[in-house]
């Protein structure tokens, strides 16, 4: 009784929330989002520890989820022919078809459970609700200050909280369900959600991001009834543990494969990219919500839901294929962007495409590897993101080449900005404690697919590892002609926001051990095996060990002696080396001809024209629907 | 507790502390070796310590005041490192370690608005781009080999790695003379100040910053030479003669070539580097299957 009170307030709780937004005025957003915010949070927490239980609702409410479904087709068509988009009319009619034969002809439910809570969702759920939360509350002061420029005659904030919190409460459903009609209930709302944020602003670029992100979306739906058509068809059933506890055949391999598809449309794989790099128009918040905690995971999880039974069939690596080769293509092309939110939306993709290959390579390592990547990259993500909008919003501008030496003039936002960057590719934090274990999964691959494997890999970590270092020494530039470091203001909802997901961060990588052992391994052990042998100081597998706590200390101790050094040493600051042209007094000018001043600019590294988005994404969109169709004609072989 | 400690132990520590006057003593013996190849008699083998403790004692200036915390950085992490080989860690984790000193000295000329630094930084950049992958490929194919990414793997493994990877031993040449900034490719800054006026990712560099970021090269060239001695783990005299011949035909290409471009740089190390490593690596499997 108690999980099912539960499991209701982590869908139920947003939704309300989200429509009292609606009516309520804006001094009611405070006083209704940090309450649900929190109460999520700990309902997140009470879930792991009632994981394992299952629970069909009233077949009332399984008639009301049906109709609603409908609705929601309706309301998809209705868009459609709003803006005469023929994919979004055709794809959502296949929908209609599929749904109403369903319903129709004696489909339905069959007594299994409709909700169920394993270790898996209840690490998702973690997820979802923590940084979600976060990011909600991040909103009540963002949104604010997006709407001072705007000029708008009336607030459009209550239907931007409506979706956001809608979207939250879809995928805590999403991630819980069990039965597949629900879970592809749940999935249809994230994608009207995913189209009503992205669209938001109203501005014609907006609309048409959102139409991409909702054609894209529909055909990840699309495929998804594809598979439960046929799970439903061969073993007439529509629970999704027994679609893959049930013994394999060439037909459920086929509505997996279908599976893979869906998740690649959500989690925005090569060739579905473009959607989620069209999802930047939207306000920070929207970016944030989709890149680290809701959308983009809900096609990891799926994955990571069926992994387990396509254990050794060529399938796997169809999959893993598509995930490496999208991350090696992705962090390729960041080297070439400009704008911070692009730039963040590749390393998303890519590290999808990680978290995709780990998890369907299948192993305890990668199976665990995939989780770690999931939960500190969201953290990571979630945090740059945030801290990019508040940026964003003081400069008014998302062109990292105008955030040179900004250190100097937002310390806060930028020194957590900075932390967040090295998060995402130094050692020290736990992305890389999966990115680690990743290259362990690529290189304990049978030989042949691994030598592929293991170089995209490479390429891929090289390039990222490149583009976040440029990033980082242009934020930190100094100096600059406002040379003072001033103190900034940061919002009450800022602070709280940003901090509580930093003080995670870190936390959870130095407690790794700890996480792998309590939390990833609840996922890991219905499958496998816990690869993992988690010391205070080391965390180790069969092939190595990896020690976040040491290089702490190895770090407290350089900063130390950093300190000591410049205290004792001490040293007066001088102008930069300029073949003695300096002028005195200003520190980025120098003397031209006749003495002519000049001021100076040190512009960053691009790499034009080798790397641009026009020429490369066509051809990694072609290569991404040929790997796509592989993983679909695997099934045959 | 001094019961405890044994040998191998002592040897890790000893290592530990010598490690950075060795790559002192290494840098001196290279200017003496390039000197004699020029005709020139050279300075005295420990000159570089003379170069250090002057450079300690110079009037310090900064360019800003994240230097000295950054050049700690450098010189830190790869010490780091060094003591993760010495207790023979993951070799992986090992040269993450390695990236993050190399972060702290790009950083560090990113810090200073200086167009020489700048560019050096960007350079040295790329210069990472290129040696770290063939590392990490390296890495990779030696826990194909042994089964772990340990080096105490490597030392159990009863067959000398580079009977088995002979063209990955090939490839860390690249490596080697990247990491030393030997030409051809110095680009960001070379090893010598012989070439340049302006010193690339060091200009803005000087005084006891500038010695931090010394002792850390030193110290890197130890660390590298001794990754390469575990080609022949067995024996680590044959380990060091090894890395030495590398080292040296180092110093000789120093002499021969002209600096290349960055591109060039790329280029050889992604395409000749790559093809090594992984024809090495299915060479291996093949005869495995044989």
């Amino acid at each position: 009784m108690n999980s099912e009170i539960l499991i209701s307030v982590a869908v139920i709780l947003p939704i309300l929330a989200g429509l009292i937004l609606l009516i309520a005025g804006k001094g009611y957003r405070k006083v209704v989002v940090l309450p649900t915010a929190l109460i999520l949070a700990v309902t997140s927490i009470l879930l792991m520890e009632e994981r394992g239980f299952s629970w069909t609702p009233d077949p009332v409410i399984q008639t009301v989820v049906m109709g609603l479904d409908l609705l929601l087709l309706l309301y998809f068509l209705y868009v459609g022919f709003h803006n005469e988009n023929v994919p979004v009319i055709g794809l959502t009619l296949i929908q209609a078809l599929l749904v109403g034969y369903f319903e129709f002809t004696g489909g339905g439910h069959h007594g299994e459970p409709i909700m169920m809570v394993d270790g898996l969702s209840s690490i998702l759920l973690l997820v979802i609700n923590f940084i979600g939360s976060l990011v909600c509350i991040y909103a009540i002061g963002y949104m604010d200050e997006h709407e001072e420029h705007l000029d708008l005659e009336r607030s459009r904030q209550p239907r931007f909280f409506l979706f956001l919190l809608l979207l939250l409460g879809a995928m805590n459903g999403l991630v819980s369900s069990n039965d597949v009609f629900w879970l592809y209930f749940f999935w249809e709302i994230t994608t009207l959600c995913c189209y009503e944020l992205i669209r938001h602003d109203g501005t014609e670029i907006a609309n048409n991001n959102a139409l991409r992100a909702l054609w894209m979306g529909l055909v990840g739906g699309v495929a998804l009834l594809g598979a439960i058509y046929i799970g439903n068809y061969a073993l007439n059933t529509l629970s999704l543990a027994t679609l893959i506890e049930s013994s394999p055949s060439p037909l459920l391999y086929l509505a997996f494969a279908l599976m893979a598809i869906a998740a690649f449309t959500k989690s925005a794989q090569l060739p579905f990219q473009s959607w989620l790099l069209g999802a930047m128009v939207a306000p920070t918040p929207v970016s944030a919500l989709l890149h680290s905690s809701t959308m983009v995971n809900a096609g990891v999880y799926l994955v990571l839901r069926f992994a387990p039974a396509i254990q050794g069939t060529l399938l796997t690596y169809g999959i893993a294929l598509v995930g490496i080769f999208t991350f090696m293509f992705t962090a390729i092309v960041a080297l070439s962007q400009r704008f911070s939110k692009a730039i963040l939306a590749y390393s998303t993709i890519g590290n999808l495409g990680l978290i995709i290959f780990c998890a369907s390579m299948n192993t305890s390592l990668s199976y665990s590897a995939a989780l770690i990547l999931l939960m500190f990259h969201a953290m990571s993500k979630g945090l740059l993101f945030l801290c990019a909008g508040i940026i964003e919003n003081r400069l008014h501008s998302r062109n990292i080449e105008d955030w040179e030496g900004l250190l100097a003039k937002l310390p806060i936002t930028t020194g957590v900005m900075i932390i967040g960057i090295v998060s995402m590719f130094l050692p020290m934090f736990g992305v890389l404690l999966g990115k680690w274990a990743a290259v362990g999964v690529a290189s304990s691959a049978p030989v042949f697919p691994s030598i592929v494997m293991i170089t995209m890999m490479v390429i891929g970590s090289s390039a990222t590892t490149l583009f976040w270092a440029k990033w980082l020494g242009k934020l930190i530039i100094l100096p600059i002609r406002e040379h003072r470091i001033k103190m900034e203001k940061v919002s009450i909802w800022y602070s709280i926001s940003t901090l509580t997901i930093l003080g995670l961060d870190i936390v959870a990588s130095l407690g790794a051990s700890y996480m792998v052992q309590h939390v990833v391994s609840i996922a890991v052990a219905p499958h496998y095996e816990l690869a993992w042998s988690p010391g205070l100081l080391k965390l180790s597998t069969q092939l190595g060990s990896f020690m976040i706590i040491p290089l702490w200390i190895a770090m407290a101790a350089i900063l130390f002696a950093g300190f000591l050094i410049h205290r004792y040493k001490g040293g007066n600051i001088v102008p930069a080396y300029l073949a003695g042209e300096n002028v005195e007094g200003d520190p980025i000018a120098f003397r031209s001809t006749a003495d002519t001043v000049v001021d100076y600019r040190v512009s960053g590294m691009f790499f034009d024209p080798d790397i641009t988005e026009g020429k490369w994404n066509p051809w990694g969109t072609l290569v991404g629907i040929l790997l796509n169709l592989i993983v679909l004609g695997l099934v045959i072989i | 507790m001094v019961s405890t400690l044994n040998p191998d132990m002592a040897i890790s520590v000893a290592y530990i502390i010598v490690a950075p006057f060795l790559g002192g003593l290494i840098v001196g013996l290279d200017r003496k070796i390039t000197a004699r190849m020029q005709n020139r008699i050279g300075p005295p083998i420990i000159q570089p310590f003379y170069d250090l403790i002057k450079l300690w004692g110079k009037e310090p200036f900064l360019a800003s005041s994240f230097q000295p915390i950054l050049a700690m950085g450098y010189f830190g992490f790869i010490f780091t490192g060094l003591i993760l080989l010495a207790f023979r860690q993951d070799l992986l984790h090992i040269i993450f370690t390695l990236t993050l000193a190399d972060i702290c000295l790009i950083v560090a000329a990113y810090n200073s608005k200086s167009p020489y630094s700048n560019l050096g930084g960007r350079r040295e950049l790329l210069s990472m781009l290129s040696y770290e992958p063939l590392m990490v490929l390296t890495a990779i194919s030696v826990q194909v080999v042994t089964g772990t990414f340990l080096v105490k793997g490597i030392f159990e493994y009863g067959t000398p790695l580079l009977l088995l990877m002979p063209a990955a031993y090939v490839a860390q040449q690249l490596v080697l003379i990247i990491d030393m900034k030997k030409s051809p490719y110095d680009v960001a800054g070379s090893g010598h100040a012989h070439q340049e006026l302006v010193r690339g990712v060091y200009t803005e560099f000087s005084g006891y910053t500038l010695a931090l970021i010394e002792l850390g090269h030193w110290t890197k060239l130890v660390f590298i030479l001794s990754l390469i001695s575990l080609f022949w783990a067995q024996n680590l005299i044959i380990g060091w003669a090894l890395a030495l011949l590398l080292w040296f035909i180092a110093i000789v290409a120093d002499n021969i070539y002209p600096r290349l471009t960055w591109k060039s740089m790329l280029r050889t190390s992604w395409v000749l580097g790559f093809m090594l490593i992984l024809a090495n690596f299915i060479a291996l499997a093949i005869w495995r299957v044989i």
